[in-house]
């Protein structure tokens, strides 16, 4: 019974299904449990929520991220997954703690200064929290010193940065530059990601990594994660 | 033509907008996705507010990658150079589909609803370029009018054209930038914004100028 929950729960993932009244990417899926229900139901029987974060949620994202590699998902379909993994760590959120489930690391992400676009960073968001992260998005527009208080406070493993625009990346490297300023820039690990940016980029202004989807991301702060 | 008439003329194309999406040519959204599309491209008159302005400008001198056009403006590229060579005015433009739009996609993507919020977006970039070739179509009315033709569109970001120059457009444009504001690290607000230049000059000389011909990044998502 279990295994049939949790199976279901990966396959309403990979479905990108939220609640019952959803569609699924398949047809004549209208009208069954969606991933809320099916979480409510796993916890009101006792499931453990590692189990389900683990098996379900994560090994579900993970489908849905081969799949987007292999070109048979397209960024829609991955948005709804995410949006069914956001939705379902809502409701474990409450749980974690008492299951003793300890955040794999603590990450803070913030579009830089003079950008205002955040859907990526929204996107990365959800993912890194469905990955068994502590995120905290710390907003738009955000000024390097703005950010070098939030490391300082919140002390995260890691700082995400986002930008769109060629003219507004810049700031990504006067963040990392304000990080180093003020002796915090070996406290954490900088990863950038958004259209104008690469690898090439990442590494000429001093940043840890660069995850060019939301998929690579969460990979490269894994792989980060465990050196 | 006033710009609430244009409101109700807006027709998404819901192609570019899955296009946009990442959707390539070989690309088939589900039908959720479709639906989700053709819903708010139904809907988008009550979200947008179009608004465009547009001057038209004497070039006065081009030297190396860079043009020197009346009151002051300096455009660097070696692209538009090239354009702008051979015309005689250039007709620069700012157009904006309105904030409404931007603040429901916020809003939807900080609820989670990530899937409508990227579709609304990209429904609005559609919008932007729809009201880009009503301010086109009236542009070549006018040139037309002096026996002249158009150019294809340029805006700061394409080919060499670096995004910083948006600043140049806008002092080109002088107090009338149709509502939209440049912050200083050259993002228009709102953000559903779009800026840029159309050369005027003999149909025969502008008309045929496109970049793109001798271009080899092929996987440029602005190849035209």
């Amino acid at each position: 019974m279990t295994e049939d929950i949790i199976s279901l729960i990966r396959e309403n993932v990979i479905q990108g299904r939220v609640t019952q009244d959803d569609e699924g990417l398949d047809e004549g899926m209208v009208g069954r449990p969606g991933v809320t229900e099916l979480i409510e139901k796993a916890l009101a029987m006792g499931i453990d929520v590692r189990d389900i974060i683990s098996n379900g949620l994560t090994e579900g994202m993970n489908l849905v991220g081969q799949k987007f590699e292999d070109k048979e998902y397209y960024i829609p379909d991955m948005l709804a997954s995410a949006e069914a993994v956001g939705a379902a760590m809502e409701l474990l959120e409450p749980h974690l703690a008492r299951s003793g489930i300890k955040p794999k690391g603590k990450i803070l992400l913030a579009t830089v200064k003079g950008d205002l676009h955040d859907i990526g960073k929204n996107i990365v968001t959800i993912l890194l929290r469905g990955a068994g992260y502590t995120v905290k998005d710390l907003g738009n527009d955000m000024e390097p010193q703005s950010i070098v208080n939030a490391v300082r406070a919140e002390k995260p493993q890691f700082l995400g940065l986002s930008a769109l625009l060629t003219s507004t990346m810049v700031n990504m490297r006067d963040t990392i530059q304000a990080l180093e300023e003020s002796g915090l820039r070996d406290k954490v690990k900088v990863v950038i990601g958004g259209a104008p940016v690469s690898e090439e980029y990442a590494r000429s202004i001093g940043a840890d990594g660069y995850g060019s989807d939301g998929f690579q991301a969460v990979a490269v702060i894994e792989s980060l994660t465990s050196t | 033509m006033s710009t609430s008439s244009i409101r109700n003329e807006f027709d998404i194309d819901t192609e570019q907008v899955l296009k946009h999406m990442g959707y390539g040519t070989d690309g088939v959204p589900s039908a959720r996705i479709e639906s989700l599309v053709k819903e708010y491209a139904d809907n988008i008159c009550h979200l947008i507010e179009p608004s465009y302005s547009y001057v038209i400008r004497d070039i006065n001198s081009v030297r190396g990658s860079r043009v020197f056009i009346e009151g002051s403006v300096t455009f660097r590229s070696n692209i538009i150079a090239q354009l702008l060579e051979e015309c005689q005015k250039v007709a620069v433009f700012v157009l904006t589909v309105g904030g409404r739009l931007g603040e429901v996609v916020r809003q939807l993507s900080g609820d989670g609803l990530m899937v409508q919020a990227a579709v609304l977006d990209a429904i609005g970039s559609d919008a932007a370029e729809t009201l880009a070739h009503v301010v086109q179509d009236i542009v070549a009315k006018e040139a037309e009018a002096e026996g002249l033709g158009i150019s294809l569109r340029f805006s700061p970001g394409y080919c060499d054209w670096r995004v910083s120059q948006q600043k140049m457009v806008f002092r080109a444009m002088g107090v009338d930038t149709a509502g939209v504001r440049l912050t200083d690290g050259c993002l228009m607000i709102p953000q559903k914004s779009i800026s840029g230049i159309i050369g005027i000059g003999s149909r025969e000389k502008v008309e045929s100028y496109n970049p793109c011909l001798t271009c080899n990044k092929r996987d440029c998502i602005g190849r035209r």
